[in-house]
C-alpha cells in the first residue's frame, strides 16, 4: 500500500510538472536596440533568458507550416530561424536587410522590407530564393497582402506614400500619397488601412485604385494596426499620443482609449484575452487588461520591438540557444 | 527593472523629443531620436564621471599651471558638441546608414559582410568577450590611422589642430578638425564593413574606454607603473605624444587606449616625462582661436598643403 501510495505520488508529481510546462506558452520579444530577443513564459509573465542576435533585429514572423520562426536582423544582413516552441536556433541564412517580413496568405511568398536599402523584396517561401527586388522610393516600413496574394502593400515611411505590388505579374501596381510618414499596413474588409503616424489619424484606401477614401481618427501618431483573433475589433497603437484604441472593425468607430505610455508598437493576442504591446522606449511589454483597462508590465532590453506569444508552446526552460 | 540611462532617454522621448518631432511633422526621426537620447545621456555620463574624476587628479598633481585657461574652453565646447551635442546625431545619421546600405549592396552581390561571430562561431552568445575582441581590433584600427594622420602632409594639416593646445588637460580628447572627424568615421565604416561592428550593447564598457582617452590626455602627473603603462596607455605615455618634440613625423606613442601596438611596431617611447605640448609649427589661431576660427586656420593649413603640393608638379 505505502508502495502504491508512493507510485501514485510519483505519478501526480510527473504529470503536475508536465501539465504546468504544457501550460505556460512561450513568448519571443525582440529587443533592436539589445541585439537579443527575450524568451518569456507567459504564464509566470517573466523573461528567462535572452538569445543573441547579431546586430539588430526588429520583426520575426511565423512560417507557414508553423516549424519556424523567422528573424529579420537588419545591419546584420540575416534571418534566423527559431523553434518556436523552444527558441532553438535552426539555421542563420543571409539576407540583405530584413526589416519587416510577412508570409503570403497562401504560403507561396515571403516580402522583406529593406527599410535602410529602400528595397522590396519577394521570396518563394519554400526555397528562399529571391524571385523579385521591388526599388522603392524610400523607406518600406510595414506590409499586408491581399486576401487572394495578389498583391502586396507597402508602406514608405519617409516619402509619404503607400505602395502596391502585384505578385502574379512581378510587377508595381501604384504608389500614392496617403498621409504624413505611413507605418502599419492593415486589410480589412476589402480596404488597405495605413496608420499615419505623423497625423492623429488612419486612412482608409481603395486597394485597387489607391485612392483614399477617408481618414479616421484614432491617437496622435497613429502607428501600427491589429485585428483581433475574433475579427471583430480593430487595435491602433498612437506613438506619440502614447494610447492603444480598440474600433469596431466593421465601422471603424472608437470603442475605448487606453494609455500605454513608452511607444506603444507591436501586439499579439494572448488566448486569455490579454493584449501583449511592446513599449519601445520603456524596455518593457505591457500585458493589457482590455476589460478593465490595467496593464502589468515585464522587463525586457532595450527598444522591444516585434513580439510572438505562442501559447500552445512548451513554458520555456533555461537551454543554450547556440 | 530597466537599464536607468535607457529609461531616463525613453523619458526624454516621450516627454520632449516626440512631441517636438509630431509638433514639427518629423516623426520618420523617431527612432534616430530615441538612439541620439541614449548616445546624447551616456555622453553626459561621460563628461560627468571624467570632469569629477580627473578635475581633481589635475589640480592634485598637475603637470602645468596657467595663469588663466581660456584655451581651455574651447575644449570643453568640442567635448560637448562631440558627446553630448550634434555630432552623436550626425554619425548616426550618416554613418548607420552608410553602413547599413553598402554592407546591404555587398551582401547582394553575393559576399555577406563578414563578422566576427560569423568567422569565429564560438563567439555567438560570448557577448561581452565579442565585445572587448571588437574593441581591441577598433583600438588597433585606430592607431594604424593616428599613425597614418601623422605621414600625410594634408591629414596632419587637419590633425594638427588637435595637437596645436600647449594647454592640454582631459578636454582636450575631442579637439579635432570636422573634416578630420569625418576621415575617421569613414575609416571606421571601412572597418565595420570588413567585420562587423556591434550596436551599441554595452555603452558602460563604451564609455570606460572613453574615460580612459579623455584621462590620458589630462593635465596630471600620473603614471600607471612600468607594467601598467605598458598594459593601458596613461596620462605621462600620451603627454609625449602630445609633445612639442613628437610634432609632424617624429612623434611617438599613437595608441588611443592599449600602448602595445606601439610597442609591437616599434613608436613606444617610454621615457619622455611629462613634456611641453603644442605645435609651434601651426597658426596661433590653431591653439588660442575660437572654434570657427580654429576650425578655419586647419582648412587653410589643408589648402595650403595642396598649393605646395600643386607648385611642386607645376615645376
Amino acid at each position: 500500500m505505502r508502495r502504491f501510495c508512493l507510485l501514485l505520488s510519483f505519478c501526480f508529481t510527473v504529470l503536475g510538472f508536465t501539465a504546468q510546462a504544457m501550460a505556460g506558452g512561450i513568448a519571443f520579444v525582440i529587443n533592436s536596440a539589445g541585439a537579443s530577443i527575450s524568451v518569456i513564459d507567459m504564464a509566470t509573465q517573466k523573461e528567462v533568458r535572452r538569445i543573441p542576435t547579431l546586430r539588430e533585429p526588429h520583426h520575426l514572423i511565423l512560417s507557414p507550416d508553423g516549424r519556424s520562426l523567422l528573424v529579420g536582423d537588419t545591419t546584420g544582413n540575416q534571418m534566423m530561424f527559431l523553434d518556436p516552441n523552444t527558441g532553438q536556433v535552426q539555421q542563420r541564412v543571409p539576407v540583405t536587410d530584413p526589416y519587416q517580413l510577412a508570409f503570403s496568405p497562401n504560403g507561396k511568398f515571403l516580402t522583406v522590407n529593406g527599410l535602410a536599402r529602400n528595397q522590396v523584396d519577394v521570396y518563394d517561401a519554400a526555397s528562399m530564393k529571391l524571385v523579385k527586388r521591388f526599388p522603392v522610393v524610400a523607406t518600406p516600413s510595414h506590409l499586408a497582402y491581399s486576401p487572394d496574394s495578389s498583391t502586396v502593400f507597402v508602406s514608405l515611411q519617409d516619402c509619404d506614400k503607400l505602395a502596391a505590388f502585384d505578385l502574379r505579374t512581378m510587377t508595381p501596381k501604384w504608389t500614392v500619397p496617403v498621409g504624413k510618414t505611413p507605418a502599419g499596413v492593415l486589410w480589412l474588409n476589402g480596404k488597405v488601412l495605413v496608420a499615419d503616424m505623423g497625423t492623429d489619424y488612419i486612412a482608409v484606401v481603395d486597394p485597387e485604385t489607391g485612392k483614399v477614401l477617408e481618414h479616421v481618427e484614432t491617437g496622435k501618431g497613429a502607428h501600427n494596426l491589429f485585428l483581433s483573433p475574433d475579427r471583430k475589433i480593430l487595435w491602433v497603437n498612437n506613438r506619440a499620443g502614447g494610447t492603444t484604441v480598440s474600433m469596431d472593425a466593421a465601422t471603424l468607430k472608437p470603442i475605448r482609449t487606453y494609455a500605454i505610455p513608452g511607444g506603444p508598437d507591436d501586439m499579439d493576442f494572448a488566448p486569455n484575452g490579454k493584449i501583449w504591446i511592446t513599449r519601445r522606449w520603456a524596455e518593457k511589454v505591457a500585458v493589457l487588461d482590455p476589460a478593465t483597462g490595467s496593464f502589468e508590465t515585464i522587463d525586457v532590453g532595450r527598444s522591444p520591438h516585434g513580439l510572438f506569444l505562442n501559447p500552445r508552446g512548451p513554458a520555456p526552460t533555461v537551454v543554450s540557444s547556440r | 527593472m530597466g537599464d536607468p540611462f535607457d529609461l531616463a532617454a525613453g523619458w526624454m522621448q516621450e516627454n520632449l523629443l516626440i512631441p517636438m518631432l509630431y509638433q514639427f511633422g518629423l516623426m520618420n526621426w523617431e527612432d534616430v531620436s530615441y538612439n541620439w537620447a541614449v548616445f546624447a545621456l551616456y555622453g553626459a555620463a561621460q563628461v560627468a564621471i571624467t570632469f569629477a574624476v580627473c578635475l581633481p587628479l589635475e589640480h592634485w598633481r598637475p603637470v602645468e599651471r596657467w595663469p588663466d585657461s581660456k584655451a581651455v574652453v574651447v575644449d570643453v565646447l568640442y567635448t560637448l558638441l562631440s558627446r553630448v551635442g550634434i555630432l552623436p546625431l550626425v554619425t548616426y545619421v550618416l554613418f548607420y546608414r552608410a553602413q547599413v546600405s553598402v554592407s546591404g549592396w555587398m551582401t547582394d552581390q553575393g559576399w555577406v559582410p563578414p563578422t566576427l561571430e560569423g568567422l569565429f562561431p564560438v563567439l555567438l552568445g560570448q557577448q561581452v568577450l565579442t565585445f572587448v575582441l571588437y574593441a581591441i581590433i577598433l583600438d588597433f584600427s585606430d592607431y594604424v590611422r593616428h599613425f597614418l594622420s601623422h605621414q600625410f602632409r594634408w591629414w596632419w594639416a587637419l590633425h594638427s589642430l588637435h595637437h596645436a593646445q600647449r594647454q592640454m588637460t582631459f578636454w582636450s580628447d575631442d579637439r579635432n578638425h570636422v573634416l578630420d572627424d569625418l576621415i575617421a568615421f569613414v575609416w571606421f565604416g571601412v572597418i565595420a564593413l570588413l567585420i562587423g561592428v556591434p550596436p551599441l550593447q554595452f555603452p558602460l564598457l563604451v564609455l570606460m574606454l572613453r574615460f580612459l582617452e579623455s584621462l590620458s590626455h589630462a593635465n596630471v602627473r600620473l603614471s600607471f607603473g612600468w607594467l601598467g603603462d605598458r598594459l593601458l596607455i596613461s596620462p605621462r605615455f600620451h603627454r609625449a605624444h602630445h609633445g612639442v618634440l613628437g610634432a609632424g613625423d617624429r612623434s611617438c606613442n599613437y595608441g588611443s587606449v592599449l600602448p602595445w601596438w606601439d610597442m609591437l611596431f616599434g613608436t613606444a617611447d617610454f621615457s619622455r616625462d611629462y613634456v611641453p605640448t603644442g605645435d609651434p609649427s601651426g597658426e596661433e589661431a590653431l591653439a588660442t582661436g575660437t572654434w570657427t576660427q580654429q576650425q578655419m586656420a586647419g582648412l587653410r593649413r589643408f589648402a595650403r598643403t595642396f598649393r605646395r603640393a600643386h607648385v611642386r608638379h607645376g615645376a
